[in-house]
């Protein structure tokens, strides 16, 4: 073997026992600080990089981490958002059914409770489908109620659903009469969607915005004193035969799902418990 | 030889500053350098292990804040050692790379209490052994083993890419 590695040893050795030596006799200092002066810069460096790769592998583990728990927390927090429409779905459906429950049981006449299967909302015809038909014994004609007032009738009666026809189908008409005054007139629908009261003009002074229009029950098809609506706006015609009155439905259409089938031959008046429920 | 030299020292620094506090069983760590230092020895030879050793030892000694030396001297000559018997070492064979490297922790521990006796530094030999020095031992034969095949695994794959 070459000199030149037991040369490079010796001084290894000497540096090694040499600042051992220096150490022990009391010039620790000096060789610690001299060796410090070499290695601090080199320590820090060791500290610096490290530190900085782990920081970022630290940040990177923590971002992952929080990738998780966020897509975690996100899924959760949809599925709780279902759970919570569930929820409010079903609250609404049972305070919907509780009215009607509560409607049904003061009613004077027999009913029928169905639910809303279909809408048809095109214009030309506005009507509901229910779920009770010729099964159930549903005649035509039959009055159609919600908790709110007036539905319907029902047009055509099938084997297991009828069809209503709404109050706002452009050929809907029903006789009816305004609380406060006793005015009578009919209701019509019109093609636009709404609803207003035809009445004669020498019968409608004193009418006025927000009065209520209910059934008048003549015609046999509807009881008396179911609500239809309140008066939004007035057109006044002048001299004209007839006056209308923008009315106001007492029932969301579009929103309703349980209706009652008035089944009962009776018409008894129905004002006493549509103005309680009013109380309510 | 500079640049690799630079290169062992403070990748043996860097990783028993980093990765062997991750690497601990129980309170044992590997080390590191001393690993690095052997298996570059093995490569390079005796001058190259000798100053690798003293350098990586010296950081180790400076980073622990005993005696500054005594690693650094028995770093040196265990790097020595290996690089001048790396020719009659069969050091591809886990089975002498394990109890090699094991034996070779034992001996410079050996050596580091050697030192310490004679600068006046008085630590229990038989708990030193059995608590520090064995475990350390054994940890450092199994994982120098592990570098070894990865290193020869790397090198392969690195003829073959050429």
């Amino acid at each position: 073997m070459k000199l030149r590695p037991f040369l490079i040893l010796a001084m290894v050795l000497v540096a090694g026992l040499g600042l051992l030596t220096l150490q022990t006799r009391g010039h620790g200092a000096r060789a610690t600080d001299a060796v410090a002066f070499i290695t601090t810069p080199v320590q820090v460096a060791f500290a610096s990089v490290p530190r900085a790769a782990l920081g970022l592998w630290s940040a990177y583990l923590d971002w992952k981490g929080v990738r998780v728990e966020n897509r975690r927390l996100r899924e959760e927090n949809q599925r709780l958002r279902v759970d919570a429409l569930w929820v409010t779905d079903a609250i609404d459906e049972n305070r919907r059914l509780r009215g009607l429950l509560a409607l049904r049981n003061r009613l004077p006449v027999a009913t029928l409770a169905s639910e809303v299967i279909a809408r048809d909302w095109g214009g030309w015809v506005r009507s509901l489908t229910v779920n009770r038909g010729r099964g159930d014994d549903v005649k035509r004609l039959t009055a159609v109620i919600s908790t709110e007032g007036l539905v319907g009738r029902i047009v055509d009666v099938r084997p297991g659903a009828s069809i209503v026809q709404v109050l706002t189908d452009p050929t809907s008409t029903v006789g009816a009469h305004a609380l406060r005054t006793r005015t009578t007139g009919i209701v019509e629908g019109e093609p636009r969607g709404t609803i207003r009261f035809k009445y004669m003009a020498r019968d409608g002074a004193g009418l006025a915005v927000d009065d209520v229009i209910v059934t008048s029950g003549l015609g046999g098809v509807f009881p008396r004193g179911i609500p239809i609506g309140r008066v939004r706006a007035i057109d006044d015609r002048g001299s004209a035969l007839f006056h209308y009155a923008l009315l106001a439905p007492a029932v969301d259409f579009a929103r309703v799902d349980e209706v009652l089938l008035v089944s009962g031959e009776a018409m008894p008046d129905l004002t006493t418990a549509f103005l309680v429920k009013t109380a309510d | 030889m500079r640049a690799l030299l630079a290169l062992t020292v403070l990748g043996g620094g860097m990783a028993q500053a980093t990765v062997a506090p991750a690497l601990r069983i129980g309170d044992v760590l590997p080390d590191l350098p001393l690993i690095m230092v052997v298996l570059l020895a093995l490569r390079r030879g005796p001058e190259f292990g000798c100053v690798a050793g003293f350098v990586a030892g010296l950081l180790q000694d400076a980073a622990g804040g005993g005696l500054i030396g005594v690693q650094a001297l028995t770093k040196a000559l265990a790097g020595f050692a290996i690089g001048a018997l790396g020719g009659e070492l069969r050091v591809t064979q886990p089975l002498v790379q394990v109890p090699g490297l094991a034996l070779l922790t034992i001996v410079e521990g050996l050596l580091r209490f050697g030192l310490l006796k004679m600068f006046h530094y008085d630590v229990p030999f038989g708990e030193l052994m059995l608590y520090v020095v064995i475990p350390q031992a054994l940890y450092n034969g199994f994982l120098g083993a592990a570098l070894v095949l990865a290193l020869a695994w790397a090198e392969t794959f690195r003829r073959r890419a050429s």
